[in-house]
């Protein structure tokens, strides 16, 4: 038998060119960063039956008997419930308390002044227009040892933040605000929708332009995310991040 | 080397995209959707008549905000075409729903019916409906249903029926009426006839009777020619019919020798097979969508509360711990609630959910009157109940939250009752 006859099977009947193993070798990286993003995307919603997680904070009150039937949930008070323009007319009477001169002596306990039948009218009236309560203020008012900042979010859970943290709040707020999410969109879809807007952010605050990136699927929730960043005034970002929110915008990721 | 960079150049974006802030956003307010409704072209009588009807629906159904007419900017003669879209955008429309009706002849109107998109300023839905005048309600919710349908991708509820039962001195009358309460027809007399319950195709309505003289037992009526055959004679008294969502079986209560238990039966009132058997009385039997389990009130523990078993009767569990008095238990379409009536510490009934899951109880009604006997629509997304808190009992609805309640019936002397038909085909 000739030298030939005995090659091995594993061996290759030609040898590959190395043009074509890098290109395959480029294809094949460009078929798995392409599962890496295409995949997770398919895969990653929840089961259509899943029911939405929806937490309530607790309200302010007795605890009922466990034996009795509940009571329908009352609404927030008027300071939470109330848009944030408000909150600037409703929250001075604090601090004029505080600046109240200190009595030295130990001031007596008063007990409460009993309502006249006319304020107890004011008060009920005031709470179904949800108008401001005549309730205390400080029932209102956000903890005061609550650690954060001035400029923190109602529902920011961060004690400190970096300055471009500081405005992604702002401008979730803001946006927030505007956030209306259409009824029509049935609670089976509203469990699944995503969607991806790019916002460019001028050094005004004002939105230069936005586009959406990714659509939901939905027509109606996709105009609801346009209208929500037409409707939305920012405030200016600040100067060290001007720059980037103007050229490369910043992402917004919707879910309803 | 011209390769690397071109694989440089195609993950630019992606290290573009890495370094761009990113916020996620959730929690927008849930609210109904700004839709006008133009003023009707055409045939005025009808067109008016049929685009009240549609308002109607629109506003009942939680799903849509009406706008106020009087604050449309497009002059009222505008037609079906070359619309003005930037003047209902300017109103806050993001829908827009215009109308031509003509009456064909006397007996009958046609109307072409149409669904704009105000943002993408194109029509989305174009349908032409015909009925006899006399019906001509008809139009308003098959139109209704499309659109709802459009936009939940789910059916409407505007050309389902309810049964109920009309009180009077003269006794008490099951009848059938189109959801909204109008076009009320009695299918009984008015001897005492109580708790109406719709087969699945809608053609026979089973109901309590006490017409034979020999106590209360169930009856059936033929829902077009109103014919009456007893269903369930067995017993001292038998009460309370529910269909299984095929219509292959239904359920009952019924007393014998003293103890009331819940019944399953061939759909002819044969083959009759007791499910419970405790002590007290199980009874106000409700079938899961699915057919597989049976929601149902029992007093075995003291007081009536609801349990739930399976469908041949065994897997007993008990789902409310809270009040002690909870009856007339509804499984919801979805199949993650059980709406029920519970007696409060006032000593008064109000609507309450319990999810299956948890168990949790949910409060729908408090301080208007007493509301009972909970029925689901049959997509899931309202409740129908008789309630108290206009003075004489009258039916109302409200969203599985409570919220939106309306008036729906508008009996003389009340209206107790109610069972929300099935949907009709599309």
């Amino acid at each position: 038998m000739s030298e030939s006859g005995h090659k091995s099977v594993l061996a290759l009947k030609a040898r590959t060119p190395i043009g074509l193993g890098l290109v395959l070798a480029l294809l094949f990286h460009v078929v798995v960063l392409g599962a890496a993003f295409v995949l997770p995307q398919m895969f990653d919603k929840p089961h259509p039956l899943q029911k939405p997680i929806i937490a309530h904070m607790v309200a302010l009150g007795k605890p009922r008997d466990q034996r009795l039937l509940p009571r329908k949930e009352s609404p927030p008070p008027a300071a939470a419930a109330a848009a944030p323009s408000l909150a600037p007319s409703l929250a001075p009477a604090a601090p004029q308390l505080a600046k109240r001169p200190t009595l030295v002596s130990k001031p007596e306990p008063v007990a409460p002044k009993p309502l006249s039948r006319q304020q107890m009218m004011e008060r009920a009236l005031a709470r179904a227009a949800g108008k401001a309560s005549s309730e205390p203020k400080s029932r209102e008012l956000p903890d005061p040892e609550r650690a954060g900042s001035e400029k923190g979010s109602a529902q920011g859970t961060a004690a400190t933040a970096e300055e471009g943290d500081e405005y992604a709040t702002a401008v979730h707020d803001a946006i927030l605000e505007n956030y209306i999410v259409p009824s029509v969109i049935s609670e089976r879809e509203r469990l699944y929708l995503t969607a991806t807007v790019l916002a460019y952010i001028g050094p005004q605050g004002q939105i230069l332009k936005h586009e959406i990136e990714k659509k939901s699927g939905n027509t109606v929730f996709d105009q609801a995310l346009e209208l929500a960043i037409q409707r939305t005034k920012l405030p200016p970002p600040p100067q060290a991040m001007a720059r980037e929110l103007r050229d490369s915008g910043i992402e917004l990721n919707f879910k309803p | 080397m011209t390769k690397f960079a071109a694989l440089f150049v195609a993950l630019l974006p992606l290290s573009v995209r890495a370094a761009r802030p990113v916020i996620d956003i959730s929690g927008g307010r849930v609210q109904a959707y700004p839709l006008a409704l133009a003023r009707p072209l055409g045939a005025q009588e009808a067109g008016v008549a049929i685009s009240s009807v549609l308002g109607q629906d629109f506003e009942r159904s939680g799903l849509f905000k009406l706008l106020d007419p009087a604050s449309f900017l497009a002059p009222a003669s505008e037609g079906l075409t070359g619309i003005d879209f930037s003047k209902w955008q300017t109103v806050g429309a993001q829908a827009l729903v215009k109308m031509s009706c003509e009456a064909a002849g006397a007996e009958s109107v046609t109307c072409d019916l149409r669904l704009y998109d105000v943002s993408l300023g194109q029509e989305t839905l174009h349908g032409t409906y015909s009925a006899p005048k006399n019906s001509q309600r008809q139009i308003a919710h098959r139109f209704g249903d499309d659109v709802v349908h459009f936009f939940t991708q789910e059916p409407g509820i505007f050309q389902t029926r309810i049964a109920y039962v009309r009180e009077s001195e003269a006794g008490k009358q099951i009848i059938s009426a189109d959801w909204d309460g109008f076009n009320p027809q009695a299918l009984t007399g008015a001897s005492i006839n109580l708790l109406p319950a719709w087969t699945p195709d809608a053609k026979l309505i089973a109901f309590t009777s006490f017409r034979d003289g020999a106590g209360a037992h169930i009856f059936t009526v033929d829902t077009a020619s109103r014919a009456i055959k007893p269903l369930v004679l067995m017993g001292d008294f038998a009460t309370g019919a529910a269909y299984a969502p095929d219509g292959s079986r239904f359920l009952f209560s019924a007393s014998v020798a003293d103890n009331t238990d819940v019944y399953v039966s061939q759909p002819d009132g044969s083959a009759g097979k007791r499910l419970t058997d405790a002590r007290g009385i199980d009874i106000s039997a409700s079938w899961s969508p699915d057919g597989k389990r049976i929601a149902f009130v029992s007093e075995r523990a003291g007081s009536p509360q609801i349990y739930t078993m399976a469908a041949d009767g065994t897997d007993v569990r008990r789902l409310t711990y809270q009040g002690n008095y909870n009856q007339e238990p509804a499984w919801s379409p979805k199949g993650d609630l059980i709406a029920f009536s519970g007696r409060d510490e006032h000593r008064v009934f109000d609507l309450y959910t319990v999810a299956i899951e948890s168990g949790k109880v949910t409060s729908l009604t408090q301080n208007a009157g007493t509301n009972e006997k909970p029925t689901w629509a049959p997509n899931g997304r309202y409740l129908l109940f008789s309630s108290t808190r206009g003075g004489h009992r009258q039916l109302w609805m409200v969203q599985p939250d409570g919220s939106n309640p309306h008036q729906i019936s508008n009996e003389k002397s009340g209206a107790s009752d109610p069972a929300w038909g099935p949907l009709t085909p599309r």
